[in-house]
């Protein structure tokens, strides 16, 4: 299991912006063997020329709608749920300095 | 419960389901926010008496956003989380005539079994409440089989309405994908969310869906399949009909008094004239059916709630620049069970992955649903048992991660969601007075016929309308 070093876990969770404790690492860790094993059982399926499965049925709905406005989020609304606000704006740290 | 069984005196409807919230809350912990009722009634008074669900008090599983009602699908980073808009089966509640009462516990973001992954902590069994409820759906399924109220909203991606309707003694019936409108439902894995229900019976469901089910512009993948009268054209007459009973899912629970309870069953529907046949499906294929739930939704989820960064909506955490704030808000919002499914999900993401894991299981899963379509082309159901055992306690681990009976018969419901065939789970028995269920699957968009079979059930086992009432 040397791939799955802590810092490569770690690092994982830094690219989808959260962090792991050393505890959750090593559960993680664990975790990767069993789910590596599981993983193994998918290649004894045959998929040579089968697609990929995205959605269950192949009869995606796509209609080109009429041009109207039907709806649309008041800007009060979008702001309701801001945590830190400043008139219509959302606060967060300056970026650039 | 039934739905029969309320009158069109709201308040008195609601006073009933209000009381036996709270005493239900103290044994069960299945409610984060209980929903303050007055403005509804009022709203309902001027609608007419004979709407389907008027005056009807209902739950609704957290992740199912509600206007004005706080909605955090029972994780921290949404705790402060207040919706603007209704999700549409919200809407259609409401114009039926229905009342919401509470907010159900569900594991975090949909993501578990077992309910034991909640921030308002575990929700305990009816039955013992020592006992799991299962999950994710397990306050709505606590709140039904405890007779507080008639129907409770659920969402389906892996087994999350069928597994805890097993445990908990009730109906729950996830229908076919693209049935029910999804918008305004905080998203699990897209491929795979299914909204539905619980009930105490399968005339209720029958209404239910009716009421719920039809084609919505908000949601790009809900169907234009038409809509029917399911409950009046409810019929248990199931002579001629065929069933298939999954063997690899028997042939690997252990316990016999469970295998009992299903083999007279079968018995009792041979006798009404239904023909049952017992089928095999492929071992090697059917172990693979949680590794590519894993895969498909790990990933899926990890790229869904990449919008939970506590900047624009939820629970932020400060930071000294944006990316700390995201940082410090996701790592404190999400639980570590969620954070470690998140980390799987990106790991098969990956560009050196993508081939080997993500493609290849959404390539697996094609062969899956191939291999269940042959089965359901000559059949008009497949049964098995719902699960393996009666609903365990926390600490019971559901047997060895790689057995028949934990990668089979405790994994076979998501058959369902990746097929996106109508699937329901009803109470079959009692082991150790602890209920039992089973598991019925039917063709795409073929509910009726789903239901019809349920009905035929339900009348053999005798099991309709079964709460354990609060008392008072």
């Amino acid at each position: 299991m040397e791939k799955f070093s802590k810092e490569m876990l770690k690092k994982l969770a830094n690219q989808v912006m959260f962090d792991l404790s050393d505890e959750e690492c090593e559960e993680l860790q664990e975790e990767f063997v069993t789910y590596l094993k599981q993983l193994d059982l998918l290649n004894k399926i045959n998929t040579d020329d089968v697609e990929e499965m995205v959605y269950p049925f192949d009869t995606p709905t796509s209609f080109i709608r009429d041009d109207e406005h039907e709806y649309a989020l008041s800007q009060e609304d979008a702001m309701a749920n801001v945590p830190l606000k400043n008139e219509n704006y959302v606060v967060v740290p300056k970026v650039v300095k | 419960m039934r739905l029969s069984d309320f009158s069109k005196d709201i308040e008195k409807n609601v006073d009933l389901s209000v009381s036996k919230l709270n005493d239900a809350q103290k044994k069960l912990n299945a409610i984060v926010t209980m929903i303050e009722p007055d403005e509804q009634i009022k709203e309902v008074k001027e609608k007419d008496p004979a709407l389907p669900l008027y005056g009807i008090p209902v739950a609704i599983k957290d992740n199912i956003t509600t206007k004005n009602i706080r909605t955090t699908a029972s994780s921290r980073i949404l705790d402060n989380y207040v919706p603007v808009y209704d999700a549409t089966v919200i809407k259609k509640l409401k114009e039926a005539g229905a009342v919401m009462v509470a907010k159900t516990s569900m594991d975090e973001l949909g993501m578990g079994g077992t309910n034991l992954n909640a921030y308002t902590g575990k929700v305990n069994n009816p039955y013992d409440v020592k006992r799991i409820s299962g999950g994710s759906s397990g306050g709505s399924a606590a709140l039904v089989a405890q007779g507080v109220v008639p129907v409770a909203l659920g969402t389906d991606t892996g087994d999350s309405i069928r597994k805890p309707a097993a445990y908990c003694g009730v109906v729950g019936f996830k229908p076919t994908y693209g049935r029910i409108s999804r918008y305004g439902v905080i998203p699990y894995a897209s491929s795979l969310d299914h909204v539905g229900y619980f009930t105490t019976n399968i005339v209720d469901a029958a209404r239910m869906l009716s009421i719920l089910a039809g084609r919505d512009d908000h949601d790009m993948t809900s169907s234009y399949e038409p809509v029917d009268d399911y409950e009046k054209k409810l019929n248990s007459d199931i002579k001629g009909k065929k069933i298939a009973v999954l063997e690899n899912v028997m042939s690997s629970i252990q316990d016999e008094r469970i295998i009992q309870n299903f083999n007279e069953l079968v018995e009792k529907l041979e006798k009404r004239g239904a023909i049952v046949e017992r089928i095999q499906l492929d071992d090697a294929l059917l172990q693979t059916l949680l590794p590519v739930y894993l895969i498909i939704a790990n990933a899926e989820a990890c790229a869904n709630h990449s919008n939970l960064d506590g900047v624009r909506f939820g629970m932020r955490e400060e930071g000294k620049d944006l990316e700390e704030i995201m940082i410090n808000s996701r790592t404190k919002g999400f639980s570590s069970a969620v954070r470690k499914r998140f980390v799987l999900g990106s790991y098969s993401l990956f560009v050196e992955n993508q081939d080997k894991l993500f493609r290849k299981a959404q390539k697996v899963r094609r062969v899956i649903v191939n291999e269940f379509k042959k089965v359901l082309d000559e059949y008009d159901c497949v049964m098995a048992s719902a699960a393996s055992t009666i609903a365990p306690h926390p600490e019971e681990s559901v047997g060895e991660k790689m057995s028949d009976t934990y990668l089979v018969a405790e994994n076979f419901m998501v058959l369902g969601n990746m097929s996106g065939y109508p699937s329901l789970t009803l109470p079959s028995g009692f082991v150790e007075g602890c209920p039992i269920g089973i598991n019925v699957t039917a063709k795409a968009f073929d509910e009726q016929t789903l239901l019809n079979i349920c009905k035929a059930v339900e009348e053999e086992t005798g099991l309709e309308n079964v709460t354990v009432e609060v008392q008072r």
